[in-house]
């Protein structure tokens, strides 16, 4: 056992894929004792706040400004110009300007912004132009004059008696405050979702989630298969042939519409995440079986289970001793398989809208159902489906590369 | 006397394991066939007596590779040949193999005709299906196969069927030398016998002009072959005629190979049924002197020091042992 | 006569099975407690709030069902309906009839899927075959990173090519099955349309599917490349190129059924693929269902899929007879 165990860990792509499923794991467990916040608590009133650090306004220009040199008008210029506008004024300068576009760049807002004061006249004829775009010029024109302008901001209070608006403090372009001098504030690693969850905190709980899904389903499916396969492989017969029909037959049917067809069949109320795992359990217990039973058929007859038979030995105990021990890596295998096809098939299930129903916990399929219903994937709003992905790929290839390097071990054939 | 169709001198051929390790199968061997002549070689398994079938072919691929020595097939040496061209010229047309296990030796899925006409075509690309097909039919019906074999896929053949097509797909060309690899172990007796009565009667149709036969039932020879070698560890230890080596073996292996089978052949019946204890010799490390030595009940000390020469009896008889005819003879006679 | 046999047994096994998926079909929604129409027209009205469809569905659905009828009546009469193509009418979309949505959605996920994973099967056999046979850059870098792909899920893969190809490249359209502002016809127009909006899901489900394929493809390769009848070949003077020939041959044959098991895994991850593009197939017809609580359109949904899942094994598996003479030789025993 001990020598076997070692034997695995010396496979490069079991230990590879093992370190990341436990690193995964890790994450699960320790991430919650750091940030102690509850994962679906909705801090951002709005969808989809960018991933960054995010500092409380007033108390921003409340404390210690410092005094810095720098010019700040070209990285506003770069921060607030969209691409959109450049591409217009490359146009039109283009148009009517005469500049080659291989003059221009419109990734240094800086130098188009130049070129565009040198040559922009609103008064001019722009021959071509409806004046609805002649007016978006000039409100361009407008807004690169605010830019370029290093105006003080000035701060005012409302007197709470007269009702009087007077001048409280008045902020130069020049003037910057430290981050760490404003206590009020949250780092929104990865953003936040529709409902204005922090995404790295909820991507975590439903990991945890996901990977209890998956555990639970996989271990029912196993067990399920397990017996099937060890019931027909080892008393065959009638028995062999009708397990083996109910297997070909939910092995044809697809196990995604059983899925549907049971989910929307017990209902909202109860479907809830242990309902889900176990439904998911219950229809993808055919490769399973089936594997079971042809390593079954094949043990049956060596010498060392007619030994036992002649022995007069009980079933359960040539199951158990003479059977199992044999099959016990396919198992395994399968189960590691298993686990990985659930988390798949309950993120599949959420996305059509019949995952678990629960607003407690989140899981990685419910994350991903929400962010496509408020339209993230058609905004580009990354951060909120991203890494939902990439967390279900890593779980799946992990799963998926310990599945290869124990086979690889237990079927030298495999091996180069 | 015959002309010669094959003459191996000092063949010497090794496994690179993956470790970069040399394993040398085949040691220095020597043989010679001469027309309508056949040849036994027989050993324990893992003796190196089937890399020496794959040797004499003179087409290597990875991990078997040539070290040195000559293959003269018909006078000519392939050793110096592209491996393109052995395929061609050689393979399948001047040396032809049947392969251990040669029930399974053909594609599931491929008619025995669609088959045949890859192997005539890789030496002839011209040939025409219906000569292709004429041919095929001609000699299975000689060698009493049924002509709808021709048409089935291997999978549709029985065992005994298929082993017995190999060998008519093998020799179809009319090859000089045949190569037969343990070509009736793994069959029935019945089956057995029906493999070897169709090897003589390819040999006396002259469908194939000579032949070496390799198994591991050394007494299974005495009916087969003209001539027997043993090997041992990658060398032979001793050849000679079958008869002499059935009735009377020299070397102290072949005596053990020869009693380890009980065969129904009159005179090896009074020898005593004796496996020989131990275990070949691990060729990635031989021992320096004679190879046998540590299983041999007659070694002497001495045997261990030197590896040990051939040597010849006055009637070519050769064997390869410390020591002398008659201090083997004298030993014999003591049990 | 061996096939005739064969055939036979497949299309009878196909049968028996079609005839239990739809006993599933029709049994699995009836088996929640309660009455099994007032509660699925609850759900129905639910979402409704024009008095004269909840009425009409209410009625439409009373008939179809035969409320008060045994349960066996209700399978039959579910029968009769369902192989007259009749649905019932849709509760979300009212007053569209359920078999008239199917009619117009299914054809999108056949002609979608069924190519995709087709050349999914064909281009990972190909690379399974390669990285066994050739190695190198094959084997220690094309592979691993399709086999990377492979476990991402296909609506992940769909929303990575949209966020790349679409939203950030601009070279393909986000969403549906052809420009919005087109009205389906024969013209050029149109067609060029369904074509640009076809790349993004299509290629989304055959990235996934090499990976999986490919690495079935190669052991079988390397187990068949170490066949007895390889080194028989080559000693028969047999070209490399033509042994090569038999082995990926024989090293497919098993590909064949591969794809038969899995072609359902495959379709239930396409399916879901296509609610990222909100592509008008099955699939986001699926989820319009469910979000409308629409309970006869999931229910001709799932057993629509489940008759071409059926059609498409029966289908590679008559073929897979014809081509593997093992099958013809089994029959014989």
């Amino acid at each position: 056992m001990k020598n076997q165990i070692r034997q695995i860990f010396h496979s490069p792509k079991f230990t590879v894929g093992f370190i990341i499923f436990a690193a995964l794991l890790v994450l699960t467990v320790f991430y919650p004792l750091i940030v102690t916040n509850d994962p679906l608590e909705m801090v951002g009133q709005g969808n989809f706040f960018k991933p960054g650090t995010y500092i409380s306004v007033s108390e921003a220009v409340n404390t210690n400004p410092y005094t810095l040199n720098l010019n700040a008008s070209s990285s506003r210029l770069e921060q607030n110009l969209s691409m959109e506008e450049r591409m217009a004024m490359a146009d039109w300068l283009n148009q009517f300007a005469g500049l080659s576009s291989k003059e221009m760049d419109v990734t240094d807002a800086g130098e188009l912004v130049s070129l565009w004061k040198d040559h922009y006249d609103s008064a001019s004829e722009q021959k071509g132009l409806i004046a609805a775009r002649k007016k978006y010029f000039s409100r361009l024109d407008k807004k690169i004059t605010g830019l370029l302008e290093d105006r003080d901001v000035l701060l005012a209070e409302k007197n709470q008696e007269t009702g009087e608006v007077s001048v409280k403090k008045t902020i130069p372009s020049t003037s910057y405050v430290n981050v760490k001098d404003v206590g009020s504030r949250r780092v929104f690693i990865l953003g936040t979702d529709n409902f204005g969850r922090d995404v790295l905190t909820e991507l975590v709980a439903a990991i945890k989630t996901s990977l209890k899904i998956g555990f639970i389903a996989g271990l029912i499916a196993t067990t399920i298969g397990l017996s099937l396969g060890l019931v027909a492989g080892y008393l065959g017969g009638v028995i062999d042939d009708f397990i083996l029909f109910i297997t070909n037959l939910f092995t044809v049917i697809p196990s995604f519409i059983l899925l549907i067809l049971i989910s929307y069949s017990i209902g909202k109320n109860a479907r809830g995440v242990m309902m889900v795992a176990i439904i998911i359990g219950l229809t993808s217990w055919t490769w399973t079986t089936r594997s079971v039973r042809s390593q079954v058929i094949s043990l049956r007859n060596r010498d060392h289970v007619n030994l036992s038979k002649l022995s007069g030995h009980s079933l359960f105990r040539i199951i158990l001793t003479d059977i199992l021990p044999y099959i016990a890596s396919y198992v395994v295998m399968a189960l590691i398989l298993q686990i990985s096809s659930g988390i798949l098939a309950e993120a599949q299930l959420s996305m059509i809208g019949l995952g678990p129903a629960t607003t407690t916990v989140s899981t990685l399929g419910l994350m991903m159902n929400w962010a496509m219903s408020y339209s993230a994937h058609l905004n580009g709003d990354w951060w909120a489906y991203f890494p939902v992905i990439i967390s279900i790929a890593l779980i799946s290839f992990s799963l998926n590369l310990m599945n290869t390097g124990l086979d690889q071990i237990f079927n030298p054939q495999l091996r180069e | 006397m015959g002309k010669t169709m094959l003459e191996v001198d000092h063949l010497k051929t090794k496994y690179i394991t993956r470790f970069g390790e040399n394993v040398f199968a085949v040691d220095g061997i020597s043989l010679k066939i001469e027309e309508g002549k056949s040849l036994g070689i027989a050993g324990e398994s893992g003796c190196g007596k089937s890399t020496l079938a794959l040797s004499l072919m003179g087409y290597y691929f990875a991990p078997l590779h040539y070290q040195s020595g000559t293959i003269k097939v018909d006078g000519v040496d392939i050793t110096g040949m592209k491996p393109d061209e052995i395929r061609k010229k050689i393979l399948g047309n001047e040396i032809a193999y049947i392969p251990q296990a040669a029930m399974n030796a053909l594609n599931p899925t491929q008619k025995i005709i669609s088959f045949i006409e890859d192997v005539i075509r890789a030496h002839d690309p011209g040939a025409s299906k219906k000569e292709i097909y004429d041919l095929a039919r001609e000699r299975f019906e000689i060698l009493g196969l049924p002509e709808s074999v021709l048409k089935k896929h291997a999978v549709e053949l029985s065992g005994g069927m298929r082993q017995r097509t190999v060998i008519a797909i093998s020799t179809i060309l009319s090859p000089k030398v045949l190569i037969a690899d343990e070509p009736s172990s793994a069959l029935d007796v019945t089956s057995q016998k029906m493999v070897i009565k169709m090897l003589r009667n390819l040999m006396e149709k002259g469908f194939i002009k000579s032949m070496i036969f390799i198994t591991h039932e050394l007494p299974l020879l005495y009916n087969v072959t003209d001539e027997i070698m043993v090997m041992y560890a990658g060398q032979i230890v001793e050849h000679a005629t079958a008869k002499e080596m059935v009735f009377d073996p020299l070397h102290p292996y072949s005596k053990g190979l020869m009693g380890s089978i009980l065969v129904p052949e009159k005179g090896a019946r009074d020898a005593k049924l004796t496996a020989i204890p131990g275990t070949p010799p691990n060729l990635k490390n031989p021992p320096k002197g004679c190879r046998f030595a540590d299983r041999c009940r007659y070694a002497k000390p001495a045997c261990m020091l030197h590896p040990i020469a051939e040597s010849r009896l006055d009637d070519g008889r050769m064997y390869r042992c410390y020591l002398e005819e008659k201090e083997l003879r004298e030993v014999y006679q003591d049990e | 006569m061996g096939y005739k046999k064969y055939y036979t047994n497949k299309i009878i096994w196909y049968l028996i099975t079609l005839v239990i998926a739809v006993v599933l079909n029709f049994i699995l929604p009836r088996l929640m407690p309660g009455d099994p129409v007032s509660a699925i027209a609850a759900r129905a009205v639910d979402g409704m709030t024009d008095s004269t469809a909840i009425q009409a569905v209410y009625e439409d659905y009373a008939e179809k069902f035969g409320v008060n009828l045994p349960m066996s009546t209700q399978f039959l009469i579910f029968i009769k309906n369902a192989l007259r193509g009749d649905f019932g009418v849709s509760f979300s979309q009212y007053p569209r009839t359920v078999g008239n949505i199917i009619a117009s959605s299914v054809w999108w996920t056949v002609c979608l899927q069924l190519p995709a994973i087709l050349l999914g099967w064909i281009l990972g056999n190909v690379l399974g075959a390669v990285s066994a046979y050739k190695k190198g850059i094959f084997d220690k870098g094309i592979l691993p990173v399709f086999l990377f792909m492979s476990n991402v899920p296909a609506f992940g893969m769909a929303t990575v090519l949209l966020y790349v190809f679409s939203l950030k490249l601009g070279l393909a359209p986000s969403s549906g099955g052809y420009g919005f502002d087109l009205i389906p016809s024969a013209s050029i127009t149109f067609f060029r349309s369904v074509l640009a909006h076809y790349q993004l899901p299509f290629w989304s489900v055959v990235l996934i599917t090499v990976g999986g394929q490919a690495i079935g493809m190669r052991s079988m390769s390397i187990y068949e490349l170490n066949a007895d009848y390889v080194k028989y070949s080559r000693f028969m003077g047999i070209k490399d190129r033509k042994i090569v020939g038999y082995v990926f041959r024989n090293a497919m044959l098993p590909q064949i059924t591969g794809l038969a098991m899995s072609i359902g895994t495959m379709i239930g991850g396409a399916l879901v693929a296509e609610i990222i593009f909100s592509y008008p197939g099955l699939g986001t017809t699926l989820l319009a269902a469910v979000k409308g609580r629409d309970y006869p359109l999931i229910s001709a949904c799932t057993l629509i899929i489940t008759i071409m899942v059926l059609l498409a094994n029966l289908f590679v598996e008559l073929i897979y007879g014809v081509i593997d003479p093992r099958i013809k030789a089994a029959q014989q025993d």
